[in-house]
């Protein structure tokens, strides 16, 4: 509108327009409907088209292992130039499947359903990464606080469950969030994904333990230890989101990789100083998991909970170190081969 | 196979592929050309409401000193204006829009609107198979902590299902009015109080106050999933009825509660539900009562007692306006008649 109808004929006048206007809308509406349909189809024939080839790439890499037995060394090099193909066509498909619709998983089915989280072009996606750090990032920042305050400023058990119920709430949004990113493309895996429904777990066996002598004699060593993870966390989230633009820049990392807990391959440029700081925090996890087995072991020890989070803590322990040691290992051998190499 | 065979068949299967990676190119072509009209639709649509709020304010300070014949006008246009956001309501259900808050929160900005109407069904159909199969574990779960598995461990892992059994509804229930579906409200609402409910029994310690709950609320459970059961199972034949009649929208749901259109045929719900909400406030009135008692130290008693207050007053009233308002319109229809 460009300006205000005053009268009853400006009014009557605006309210033409806007049916004109309104015809507009309806036409672009209409169209808009159309290609949705065409897009729909043809979303249906290339994950079809996409299906069968990989049918048809497995029976072939069957018989062609098959075939190899009986075969001269020329015929032989040109199979394993085939097989070399064959490898690494599930790599385009992964590409090509992360801009079509598909059937989500187990986890997010029981949660949202089957609605469609894929992120149809590259911005989308990236904005989506972007924000999932962004969140790790201020929710770091917010359990720092909270579990400054709760070990420093409140002493009470009913601040101590909102805190708790802040962790598990965290630690599943993660979980979901990642489900949706790993389906838009994303390629974090294994241990990565796995601690934070290990930590899910944990934080709702501590927001069961009921106040009592056991749960004080922990208490301040958990929020120590909460307050400490927060800020390494926040170290790493702040230090890695730099490094990955850097990398990314040059090409060097794919542009949905994420900041994680823990440490990878590519840290080592610029972040090894952050080693320290992990290490520190998984043997924390360790020390831990050994309090709570000695308090276990008290005889005024009745809660299940005790044994339950020990054997959580060991198990973020183990998970943790080992594959924070695979890097360093890996990291050695490459270091070894390249002074035997020159 | 032999290897010429192996060979004629990758061939093939190469051939296939630059086929499918041609389509895929001209798939991502199309995916720019729909979402340019996409956001063309959007900003058209949003132009227009606010340019129809702004001529309803005009028309409303017209109204004010004009003729009769001009007021009828008026009228008219305005009932038209009141129609035309219904269309847009139900043309935005097929348009990517930012989340709201909460599904912001928890799933951040990517897009849960369903593109088509055959999605829409499907997900909601979907969404109350789920409600329906997980009412029957949950009152599986409270006959079995009620009758069979005495432990507070058994308890807690009841109460984390409830708790994430809400919270899934939530969610799911924010997807649903991305879609175009017309919950709202109590029925929306109720579903964070009872996650509040059950995240409360969550943290309340065993002891002497909860042994003398305990057995009230799984009782009450038992009874709540059988009710909810008996719910989800007649009113989705009673929607799927009146859907092909033409008489409700595609996108209605099951609710825990009494709507308008249950007055054909699922009245027998009615004291069944009555007799739940007044068992809610049975459970408040007991826990204010325990909540007296000298030997009460946990805050979990009054709040779980506040909680299940605002239940039954949410549920009990939201009940009462149906009936009463069924009432009026009968009384009409009477009077009308007799006329």
């Amino acid at each position: 509108m460009l300006y205000s109808p005053t009268t009853i004929k400006e009014c009557l006048q605006e309210w033409e327009a806007l049916e004109k206007d309104y015809q507009q809308v309806q036409e672009t509406h209409r169209l808009y409907r159309q290609k949705l349909e065409e897009v729909s189809k043809l979303q249906d024939s290339c994950s079809a088209y996409i299906t069968r080839q990989k049918k048809k790439l497995k029976d072939l890499s069957a018989s062609l292992e098959q075939c190899r037995e009986t075969l001269s060394p020329e015929e032989v090099s040109a199979i394993e130039e085939i097989q070399d193909h064959i490898r690494e066509r599930p790599n385009v498909f992964f590409e090509m499947e992360s801009f079509l619709p598909k059937k989500n998983g187990l986890y997010l089915s029981l949660v949202l359903g089957n609605v469609n989280i894929t992120l149809l072009n590259k911005q989308a996606k990236f904005a989506y990464k972007d924000e999932y750090e962004k969140f790790k990032l201020c929710l770091t920042v917010l359990l720092l606080l909270f579990s400054f305050t709760c070990r420093f400023v409140v002493t009470y058990r009913v601040v101590d469950a909102l805190f708790n119920f802040l962790l598990v709430w965290y630690y599943c949004t993660l979980t979901i969030r990642e489900s949706i990113l790993i389906s838009n493309g994303s390629r974090i895996k294994g241990w990565w994904v796995f601690h934070h429904y290990v930590s899910t777990f944990l934080s709702g066996v501590m927001l069961t333990w009921p106040d009592g002598r056991l749960y004080q004699m922990f208490r301040n060593q958990f929020l120590t230890y909460s307050l400490y993870q927060s800020f390494v966390q926040f170290l790493q989230y702040y230090y890695q989101s730099g490094c990955l633009y850097r990398l990314r820049a040059l090409g060097e990392r794919h542009n949905m990789d994420l900041t994680v807990e823990g440490f990878q391959s590519w840290m080592w440029r610029g972040l090894t100083f952050l080693l320290p700081f992990l290490f520190f925090g998984h043997f924390w996890q360790l020390y831990n998991g050994l309090t709570l087995f000695r308090m276990a072991q008290l005889p005024e020890c009745k809660e299940w909970q005790v044994a339950m989070c020990g054997a959580s803590y060991l198990v973020l322990f183990m998970g943790n170190f080992f594959t924070t040691l695979g890097v360093v290992y890996h990291k050695y051998k490459h270091n070894r081969s390249k002074a035997k190499g020159l | 196979m032999s290897l010429q065979k192996c060979l004629e068949e990758w061939e093939e299967i190469d051939r296939e592929f630059q086929q499918l990676q041609e389509a895929h190119k001209v798939y991502r072509q199309k995916l720019g050309q729909l979402s340019s009209l996409q956001s063309a639709c959007s900003t058209s649509i949003r132009r227009q409401k606010r340019s129809l709020s702004e001529l309803r304010s005009s028309l409303h300070r017209c109204a004010k000193s004009s003729s009769p014949k001009e007021r009828e006008e008026i009228r008219e246009i305005q009932a038209q204006i009141r129609d035309r956001q219904n269309v847009f309501f139900d043309m935005e259900a097929y348009l990517p829009k930012k989340n709201g808050l909460y599904l912001n929160l928890v799933l951040g900005n990517v897009n849960v609107t369903l593109l088509s109407n055959q999605a829409k069904f499907a997900y909601k159909d979907e969404y109350e198979k789920f409600k329906l199969y997980l009412t029957i574990i949950l009152m599986l779960g409270a006959i079995t902590c009620r009758f069979i598995v005495i432990y507070r461990v058994t308890d807690e892992i009841f109460n984390f299902l409830l708790v994430w059994y809400y919270c899934t509804l939530t969610i799911r229930e924010s997807i649903l009015i991305s879609n175009g579906s017309r919950i709202k409200g109590w029925r929306v609402s109720h579903h964070y109080v009872s996650t509040f409910l059950s995240g409360v029994m969550l943290t309340w310690p065993d002891g002497m106050m909860y042994q003398m709950f305990r057995n009230q609320f799984l009782g009450f459970s038992i009874y709540q999933s059988f009710v909810q059961f008996l719910q989800y199972y007649y009113q989705r034949g009673c929607l799927y009825r009146l859907r092909t009649l033409g008489e409700r929208d595609q996108l209605d749901l099951t609710v825990e509660g009494f709507q308008s259109w249950m007055w054909g045929g699922l009245t027998f719900l009615l004291p069944f539900l009555f007799f739940c909400h007044f068992w809610q406030l049975y459970n408040a009135v007991t826990l204010f009562g325990s909540s007296r008692h000298e030997d009460c130290r946990e805050w979990q008693v009054v709040t779980l007692a506040l909680t299940f207050l605002v239940l039954f007053l949410g549920n009990f009233l939201t009940t009462l306006k149906v009936v009463h308002q069924k009432f009026q319109k009968s009384t009409e229809k009477i009077q009308k008649k007799e006329s």
